[in-house]
């Protein structure tokens, strides 16, 4: 396969679907990062019911994989 | 008869006499709730570098009502998918496309949603019997945990200015200290003249203390 052949096959969709695939990998780091976070704090000052709030961290963690994964199945065709 | 013996009044298991005078002194006020804004004597609270006989006099957030810009801010993002299809970008895509960009949009309303309310839930101001402590969260990748103790406080001013604050009786208390952060901002607080007599009346008894020879 050369380089124009690389080059013809790449189409609006591709591109587009680069594009919301990188974004999402993003966002999951920040998710993650988010989550991490939270169960820093939490251990910093524990309150009461405190769970919930590191349980919204990991929910808000695992909607990020998920629409990730969707994203990946995209069809460029 | 002369009354020539009373007995004294029970204190709590444990808790050292000095924390007993000021429970006496402050009271119970507030809810312990996870999402109070102010609590005295918080029972469920503690934090990571509290001493063993070191009792939280008051746990702080700033006042509900500083939520409700970023609330009205989010309902307003999560509405805007219901317009996408109008603009050409968009509505030119496939269906999947379309799909997962909503998904995308509704992921990115939730971690603002989400940052924000972390930015308000652990913004904490805790006054202790022996010290203050000021958890700032600014962001997600901002943190800090300031502390001083009682005796290093100089200057206390409480503020309270404009139509919100006055209405909804929170405000703002600037603490001045002799440690190593100069100054603490307990921002938007409510209650903001109990929080400046409670802190008053923590520096009289630190002092009483010392003068009593009871000082840790």
């Amino acid at each position: 396969m050369n380089i124009f052949t690389f080059l013809e096959a790449i189409t609006f969709l591709s591109i587009v679907k680069l594009l919301i695939v990188t974004l999402m990998g993003v966002y999951c780091i920040f998710a993650l990062l988010m989550m991490r976070q939270i169960a820093a704090m939490t251990k910093a000052v524990t309150m009461q019911d405190d769970f919930i709030i590191r349980a919204l961290g990991v929910i808000h963690f695992v909607f990020a994989m998920v629409v990730f994964l969707y994203t990946l199945t995209l069809p460029i065709k | 008869m002369a009354e020539i013996y009373t007995k004294p009044e029970k204190k709590k298991v444990g808790e050292r006499i000095s924390v007993s005078q000021i429970r006496a002194l402050i009271g119970k006020m507030g809810v312990d709730s996870l999402f109070t804004s102010f609590s005295s004597f918080p029972t469920k609270v503690c934090f990571e570098t509290q001493e063993d006989e070191e009792q939280i006099v008051l746990f702080m957030r700033q006042h509900l009502i500083v939520n409700i810009p970023w609330m009205v801010v989010a309902l307003f993002m999560a509405t805007l998918p219901s317009i996408f299809s109008f603009f050409p970008p968009y509505s030119l895509l496939p269906t999947s496309f379309q799909f997962a960009g909503t998904l995308g949009w509704y992921l990115f309303v939730a971690g603002y949603t989400l940052a924000k309310f972390m930015g308000w839930f652990f913004n904490i101001y805790i006054v202790t019997d022996e010290r203050i402590v000021d958890v700032d969260f600014k962001n997600i990748f901002f943190r800090k945990i300031s502390t001083a103790k009682t005796k290093e406080i100089q200057y206390i001013n409480i503020q309270s200015s404009g139509a919100f604050e006055t209405f909804f009786g929170y405000g703002s208390v600037f603490i001045q200290t002799a440690a190593e952060v100069p100054e603490f901002e307990f921002v938007a607080i409510p209650y903001p003249d109990r929080v400046g007599k409670i802190l008053n009346q923590l520096i009289d008894h630190e002092e009483q203390e010392k003068i009593e020879g009871r000082v840790k």
